[in-house]
């Protein structure tokens, strides 16, 4: 138990993969590194998917559009038509954090798991969350939208600012961690089969979950920053 | 010492109690609206779904607190 513990905690840190030998060293931690290879494995589909597209969709055309679909119509139904031009980087997070959180399948550490990650991500949503907020009332109406509903609660609205990314990153890292750790319990009560089952929900359907619930919220959020007046 | 850090963990962790309260008030009330209102069941299940990921959060922040302690105690 206490081998495993320590085993436990170690799997916790980010590691460093390689260093880059300029400038001194530059440390590459290996949630960048699985980061590249899922560039490059979307890079290679993209590619591969958008080879000799036809008017009228056949084949993997189909399921294309209908996933491109979906995630545009997704954005439209809640930030409206005008919100369609948020949904190419939209869909790109939610593809992203889809992908990192169902590899833990496949016995890869999800990046996810790293809290500088999912920090990123979180800091990357705020700021598109106040830019969407700026560009659709402009600097005044922006700054004035904190003095709403009434003056007085502006100081909470600015703590939001720092709140939102908080929770939307310690969400996404708690809930990977979490089945992560739940996953290495199971793993060692029952080394075979059963944890096949768990990991049927704690890595694809929690997973899938959170990157839904992740891209959900920052739509909501944005939707709130576009609309009162 | 060692303890000690394992009753502070756990007491972190009792967050979870309140959010399994809260999901399962929430999901008993949509439960219900869609028995009530079955043509209405997209747009219950959104808001479900954003009342459920808000409430969660209270857990999952008792959890990180929870790994945090036994982390940096040590």
């Amino acid at each position: 138990m206490e081998e495993f513990a320590s085993d436990l905690m170690s799997q916790l840190e980010s590691k460093v993969s390689f260093v880059i030998p300029i400038f001194g060293g530059i440390p590459i931690a290996t949630s960048v590194v699985i980061t590249w290879g899922i560039m490059l494995f979307l890079v290679i589909l993209a590619k591969v998917m958008v080879r000799d597209l036809k008017m009228v969709p056949t084949g993997k055309q189909l399921y294309l559009e209908a996933a491109v679909g979906w995630i545009n119509s997704f954005v439209a139904d809640i930030l409206g038509e005008e919100g369609r031009k948020y949904a190419p980087y939209l869909g790109t997070v939610a593809i992203y954090i889809g992908i990192s959180n169902v590899m833990g399948v496949l016995g890869i550490t999800p990046p996810t798991k790293d809290l500088n990650v999912t920090a990123g991500l979180a800091i990357m949503s705020i700021i598109l969350i106040e830019y969407s907020g700026i560009r659709k009332k402009g600097a005044k109406g922006w700054l004035k939208s904190f003095a709403e509903p009434m003056p007085l609660i502006a100081p909470i609205n600015v703590l939001e600012i720092f709140i939102r990314p908080l929770s939307l990153c310690m969400r996404l890292f708690g809930n990977v961690l979490g089945a992560f750790v739940v996953m290495e319990l199971i793993k060692l009560i029952a080394p075979a089969i059963i944890p096949v089952v768990f990991s049927l929900y704690f890595d694809i359907f929690d997973g899938l979950i959170q990157t839904y619930v992740f891209v959900f919220l920052t739509l909501l959020f944005m939707k709130e920053k576009m609309e009162h007046e | 010492m060692e303890a000690l850090i394992a009753v502070g963990a756990g007491i972190a962790v009792l967050t979870g109690a309140g959010a399994g309260i809260g999901i399962g008030i929430a999901t008993s009330k949509a439960a219900e609206a869609i028995a009530r209102q079955p043509e209405a069941k997209g747009d219950i299940n959104k808001a479900l779904l954003l009342g459920c990921a808000l409430a969660e959060a209270t857990a999952i922040y008792g959890f990180v607190i929870a790994v945090l302690i036994i982390l940096f105690l040590k």
